[in-house]
């Protein structure tokens, strides 16, 4: 009986140095990939904000009006926020491959999964900055237009295209990430519609004095502002 | 028709100018009789495709339907061409065709005329081609009799800039008449701007700030009263192309003017006939009204564009009253100069930066107007001269600035 409990525990312990003997390379070229791993997205990130800043994309980002926004956000400048992107891409891309060589079942499918998801992340990003882009195109282009129309409200007008296309551009990228995208589909939809139909009824019953002057301004054949009164030249 | 070799050539671009376009070629037509008799001249319209039957009336204007008696007769054969030019309508394409025309027939003198106008007479066609052609001067400026409250655009920020900058004390620098010689023509025509925005909405300007910047032998020559003819162009629409014109025209000719200090007076070939303007009338506080809100509602685009210096002071004066709203000299300087330093270092999109000067210029000139609309002419001038020389004090602050905003 005491033998057979002995050769358990002795065999036991054999199967866990045998184990422990299997894992720890694995564990120890885990470790490296995910050094390595750091050591290369750190590299990468340097190179990217590098070139990010040789082409100027913080001047780009203030030109097109994203600059403002991440800072509202909290968020770091263009060429950083590009850097960090690329960082925890690579990095995240190391480390699962490092949990990968550790061989748990359970975590077998991460890796293909994660490599699948990155395109469709990627896409959602440029979607991201060309709404960016768009939207405050759109605001300035509007508020200007609507400042020398002398177009009641300007910042409200502009204010209001400007967030129509960022939750236009949200909602694409969501859907793009399959991130709740029923959610997120109606919500915009209904959202979309009572907004459509709030401007409708408000402009259409409440405020026809305001869309009778906006008509107006947008005829100066047949009322010219002050400003068209004199000649300038 | 073959032309041959030309001594003077007038050209007059139009495009829709049915009602206006007779008394400029009659004007020319006096011109040529009475004081280029022994020329050989050719009158040029180019036309960008009216339909409303202008290039007829050019073609079909009687030489002799002047109503009024000439004292001579040209004694040559006095050549009137109309033709279409192909391409996008614009005064640029329809200078670009004229140019072309002068060089081809080898045109001693060239002057330019503005279809608009109706009040040119046959004195200022004269007086624009004269200096050419007998004084050998390259490019001559019309100088207009015209109250110092008229054209703001041109008193408050053009001309101001222009001579500040170029170092010349060019009246009008975005006059749209100008007489100008065959070699200068030709230089004109060398140049890559035709193609280009500046070409096709700021081509005025560009020929002065030209003639300027390379060196061609220069003058001014007065013209008869300028009628403060109604633009068909919206103000906002003319701000833009104007502004937008003339900083293109300083990007351009950034080494000259950079080496430039103070400013010239510009040779007067002949003065402007004597009359008595009216000063016009305009309501400044009018133009001031909606300045505060305007302000207020550019204030995230300001902030992009100038200082925080320059962004408290406008802010201060918005929150007067339109009535008590007195826009300094020096804080006007300050918003044109930083605006155009963000033009030049494109802060965002360049029509954006200058469509946000509008109202700020529509501020400065109601403040000014209403400061001025009771005083005599002089004091306007005088007003006028002070904000001439406050741009260019600043301008070395300006040049600083610019080489260290790339």
């Amino acid at each position: 009986m005491a033998q057979m409990i002995a050769n358990a525990i002795r065999q036991a312990g054999t199967n866990f140095v045998e184990s422990l003997a299997l894992f720890l390379p694995r564990m120890v070229t885990t470790l490296a990939i995910i050094a390595v791993g750091w050591l290369i997205a750190m590299l990468l990130r340097t190179i990217v904000r590098a070139v990010a800043g040789w082409l100027r994309i913080n001047v780009a980002a203030e030109r097109f009006g994203v600059a403002p926004l991440l800072k509202t956000a909290d968020l770091p400048p263009a060429d950083a926020l590009l850097g960090a992107i690329v960082f925890w891409l690579v990095w995240l891309g190391f480390l699962l491959s490092g949990i990968d060589v550790l061989g748990f079942t359970s975590l077998q499918g991460l890796l293909a999964s994660f490599w699948a998801f990155v395109p469709r992340l990627l896409l959602a990003v440029v979607i991201l900055i060309i709404g960016f882009v768009v939207a405050n195109f759109a605001w300035r282009a509007t508020l200007l237009a609507a400042v020398n129309g002398r177009v009641p409200s300007p910042r409200l007008l502009s204010g209001a295209v400007r967030w129509l296309i960022l939750i236009l551009t949200g909602a694409m990228a969501l859907e793009q990430i399959a991130v709740a995208r029923t959610v997120v589909l109606t919500a915009f939809a209904i959202a979309f519609g009572a907004l459509s139909l709030a401007v409708a009824i408000a402009f259409g019953i409440g405020g026809g004095g305001i869309a009778k002057r906006i008509l107006e301004h947008q005829f100066p054949e047949q009322q010219r502002s002050s400003a068209d009164e004199i000649s300038h030249l | 028709m073959a032309v041959g070799h030309v001594d003077v050539l007038v050209g007059v671009p139009t495009l829709n100018n049915a009602s206006t376009v007779r008394p400029v070629v009659k004007a020319v037509h006096q011109a040529f009789s009475r004081y280029f008799p022994r020329d050989r001249t050719v009158l040029i319209n180019s036309d960008g495709g009216s339909d409303d039957g202008t290039p007829g009336i050019v073609r079909n204007a009687s030489i002799d339907d002047t109503g009024t008696v000439t004292v001579s007769h040209s004694l040559r054969t006095m050549h009137r061409i109309s033709t279409p030019y192909h391409g996008v309508p614009g005064k640029g394409n329809a200078l670009r065709q004229i140019m072309t025309a002068a060089e081809l027939t080898q045109a001693r003198a060239v002057a330019v005329l503005n279809a608009d106008v109706t009040g040119i007479t046959p004195e200022g066609v004269a007086a624009l081609v004269r200096p050419v052609r007998d004084q050998h001067f390259d490019y001559v400026a019309p100088v207009y009799q015209r109250h110092p409250l008229e054209g703001p655009l041109v008193t408050q920020l053009v001309r101001p800039l222009m001579r500040a900058a170029y170092g010349w004390q060019v009246r009008e620098p975005v006059a749209p008449e100008f007489g100008c010689s065959n070699r200068f023509v030709m230089h004109c025509l060398e140049q890559d701007v035709w193609d280009s925005e500046l070409g096709r909405v700021g081509i005025d300007l560009w020929v002065t700030a030209e003639a300027l910047a390379k060196g061609f032998k220069s003058c001014q020559a007065g013209l008869s009263p300028h009628p403060a003819t109604p633009t068909r162009t919206p103000f906002g629409e003319l701000f833009a192309q104007v502004v937008e014109s003339a900083f293109a025209c300083l990007e351009r000719h950034a080494p000259y003017w950079q080496a430039r200090n103070g400013s010239e007076p510009m040779l007067m070939a002949s003065p402007p006939p004597s009359a008595t303007i009216e000063p016009p009338a305009v309501d400044g506080t009018r133009l001031t009204e909606a300045f505060a809100k305007d302000v207020e509602s550019l204030q995230s685009v300001l902030e992009s564009i100038v200082s925080e210096e320059t962004l408290a002071g406008l802010e201060a004066l918005a929150e007067r009253q339109p009535a008590r709203l007195r826009y300094s000299d020096a804080l006007w300087v300050s918003t044109v100069y930083e605006f155009l330093l963000a033009y030049r270092s494109g802060v965002m999109r360049r029509d954006h930066i200058v469509r946000a000067l509008a109202p700020l210029y529509l501020g400065r000139t109601g403040s000014f107007l209403r400061q001025y609309a009771t005083s005599p002419e002089a004091e306007v001038d005088e007003a006028l001269e002070n904000l001439c020389r406050e741009f260019e004090r600043s301008k070395a602050d300006l040049i600083q600035r610019w080489n260290s905003s790339r």
